[in-house]
């Protein structure tokens, strides 16, 4: 391979997909989709869902007025309001049908008894109301226990506050860290939708454009000046240099929103781990970046057209899922044999890798066999691509069989 | 000087080149005559390297093909293709680049050759917006851009009007002037009679014929005649002196049986038809084309489009 001519392809390349206006008007837009996907979400769960600040309207029935009065407080605090109501369940049935109230509650004539309270609403799936009745009523329902049996009412409320638990982590050095699950979930998830989102993106391009190579014919004349491993090298390099350009204009606009803007829509984005866990991040995803650069490479090598290229893609983008649905199970037990051999397996090895060392279980000797793993495979498959890609382009048009590839890589 | 020796390679169980062997020296301009898939650009494959052969040996000045020699070649593929969102001149420029040319010395030829094959107001166009004839012109100069010693053009007078095959025709002449080696594949006689000094005759894989193309003819047109005539011609008399080539309304040629005088011809003819011309010729490589090629085929199991 020769370096002169290498850097000649990754130029054109860079070139070709970073120097036309579809490439400049995303690069620029991008940050603007990105955070509207981002502050969204964040915007419409912590505003109380789509109905907004809207306060919510709950019926209870068969209630002690004193107890009601109790119960005020805390629900206004969370934007319901409470009706005193007489009724039965069905005039409240209907009454909830009829878009009075957004639910009601029935209590029982012994509420001190009460194993269970049941809330009718049309919709139930709002977890945030649900949890809320759940915290409010538990509460005041326990407190009427401990007056009952006796409790002084000033003591009630600090013997009904449970303690809340904080999590830290020990790390080898002895040194502690505070984490809690959430917080390594989402670190988690941010690399694992990186990486979906951008081998979706970008690996197709890959993809497209060695087809391309194939279909337009330009393949010959190129090949007559350079070996098939250089241009192989050359157009995933050119290509992964842009998208990452790309990438990064779009990942520190982004972040400079958030931080910005962020805190005045309450929405924040913070990693856990610190400088090691960011480095860590950026060397994974670059590793993953570039395995499944040269993966779609390859399978553009082997397909004739577009359409057989996205047949060929979907394997590949489920060992980019499973991983990603795995997260929790790897978080909480990160040592399983399961998690281990995963984390050393090149397709999934850079989330789950990641998240291992995050959460401290992954050993010195483990990190290196996975990123030495990642770039050997990295190096083979692009080897390969150029093989595949030199014999299959020749064979014209002809569909071929896995057998067939199978002996172009032997030959 | 290039060489191949008993080349050949097979594609499962179809024998695409079948010992082939040729050589063309600096300055010679070699034609690869043969029909559509008798096996000559898999032959070019196999020398530019992208194909490996299965046995033979291919030299370049006596050595192996290596690497390093990608720059001393130019290749014209028959599948034309040039990178649609890119200017001609940049394009051509790259692919200069990449055989390792100097860029100021490619950039000045660049705009000679634009200029000889009127392109020149094209520099800055892409390949979309170019008419199928210019763009294989354009892809004419990529094979010759960088100055290569030796120069492979596969099909190039393929779908060229008259006048871009002359100014093609022209070019590749003066190449071959200037010390290069030129080989060609074609299946247009016309052209390959006019400009090339050797000739390889490809079918089925096989090379039917080959050698120097003016003792070719010597061999294949000693006993060849053509008439001129007016009037009904009654073919019967004619094929027992020898097997006709090609047949018109006013026209005929044949070639003689051994042992028969073009005299015997003219006897035969005398007083059935009114003769305008009557010539002894060495037959056109067109005729001794389809006369090789056209046995074959006949006699060969399986026939080709």
């Amino acid at each position: 391979m020769r370096g002169a001519r290498l850097w000649k392809i990754i130029r054109m390349e860079f070139r070709l997909t970073a120097v036309n206006r579809a490439f400049l008007i995303l690069t620029i837009l991008g940050p603007f989709l990105i955070s509207a996907v981002t502050v969204l979400p964040g915007l419409l769960s912590t505003r109380g869902g789509l109905g907004g600040n809207a306060e919510l309207k709950i019926a209870i029935a068969n209630a002690d007025p004193r107890f009601l009065e109790g119960l005020r407080a805390p629900f206004t605090q969370n934007r319901i309001r409470v009706f005193e109501v007489r009724g039965d369940a069905p005039s409240l049935d209907a009454e909830v049908l009829a878009g009075r109230f957004d639910g009601y509650l029935i209590l029982p004539d012994d509420l001190t008894e009460a194993t269970r309270l049941r809330f009718v609403s049309r919709n139930v799936s709002d977890i945030r109301l649900v949890g809320v009745l759940q915290g409010v009523m538990g509460q005041a329902v326990v407190a009427l226990r401990l007056a009952e049996a006796g409790v002084l009412p000033e003591k009630i409320a600090s013997l009904t506050r449970p303690p809340v638990i904080e999590a830290r982590q020990i790390a080898a050095s002895g040194e502690k860290q505070d984490r809690d699950f959430l917080q390594l979930l989402m670190t988690g998830l941010t690399l694992g939708m990186l990486l979906y989102m951008t081998v979706l993106l970008y690996g197709q391009t890959i993809g497209r454009s060695v087809l391309n190579e194939k279909t337009s014919k330009t393949v010959e004349i190129m090949l007559s000046s350079v070996s098939p491993v250089e241009l192989m090298f050359g157009k995933i390099l050119g290509k992964a240099a842009a998208s990452i350009l790309q990438y990064g204009v779009w990942v520190s606009m982004t972040s400079l929103f958030l931080k910005l803007l962020g805190p005045r829509f309450g929405v924040s984005i913070s990693l856990g781990g610190g400088p090691w866990a960011l480095a860590f991040l950026v060397l994974f995803f670059l590793l993953a970046f570039f395995l499944y650069c040269s993966l779609f490479a390859a399978l553009g090598a082997a397909s004739q057209d577009e359409q057989n290229l996205s047949q060929l893609t979907w394997p590949l983008i489920m060992f980019l899922v499973v991983p990603i649905v795995m997260i929790s199970a790897t978080i909480m037990s990160p040592s399983a044999p399961v998690i281990v051999v995963m984390s050393l397996f090149p397709l999934t090895a850079p989330l789950v890798m990641f998240l291992r060392i995050l959460v401290g279980a992954a050993a010195p000797w483990e990190i290196l066999a996975s990123i030495g793993i990642l770039l050997a495979t990295i190096a083979a498959v692009i080897v390969l691509s150029a093989k595949i890609f030199r014999i299959g382009l020749l064979m014209g048009g002809r569909r071929f069989r896995l057998g067939e590839v199978l002996r172009w890589i032997r030959s | 000087m290039i060489e191949l020796r008993d080349v050949r390679k097979s594609f499962g169980d179809l024998k695409a080149v079948d010992g082939v062997s040729l050589s063309a020296g600096a300055g010679e301009i070699f034609g690869l005559l043969g029909p559509n898939g008798a096996g000559k650009s898999t032959t070019i494959r196999m020398i530019l390297k992208i194909l490996a052969p299965d046995s033979g040996s291919i030299l370049f000045n006596d050595k192996p093909i290596s690497e390093e020699d990608k720059p001393r070649i130019g290749y014209m593929p028959e599948e034309r293709g040039l990178y649609r969102k890119v200017k001609i001149g940049e394009m051509l420029l790259y692919l200069a680049s990449l055989k390792d040319a100097d860029p100021a010395s490619s950039a000045r030829r660049l705009d000679e050759w634009l200029e000889r094959f009127g392109l020149l107001p094209w520099k800055r166009r892409t390949p979309e917006e170019l008419s199928k004839g210019m763009a294989q012109k354009a892809q004419f100069i990529a094979a010759v851009l960088h100055d290569p010693e030796f120069i492979f053009l596969d099909e190039p007078f393929s779908g060229l009007d008259p006048v871009s095959t002359d100014m093609l025709r022209e070019a590749v002449l003066e190449l071959a002037k200037k010390g290069k080696t030129v080989l060609f594949s074609t299946h247009n006689m016309e052209v390959a009679e006019k400009i090339c000094s050797r000739i390889l005759i490809i079918d089925h894989g096989r090379a039917v014929v080959s050698g120097v193309l003016a003792d070719i003819k010597g061999r294949h047109g000693k006993n060849s005649v053509s008439v001129e005539f007016d009037g009904e011609l009654d073919t019967a008399r004619l094929t027992r002196l020898g097997s006709i080539i090609s047949r018109f309304p006013r026209f005929v040629e044949m070639e003689l049986a051994e042992g028969t005088s073009a005299q015997e011809v003219l006897a035969a003819l005398v007083g059935t038809v009114s003769i305008r011309r009557f010539e002894e010729v060495a037959p056109s490589l067109h005729s001794i084309f389809v006369q090789i090629v056209g046995k074959a085929e006949r006699g060969g199991p399986e026939a080709r489009a």
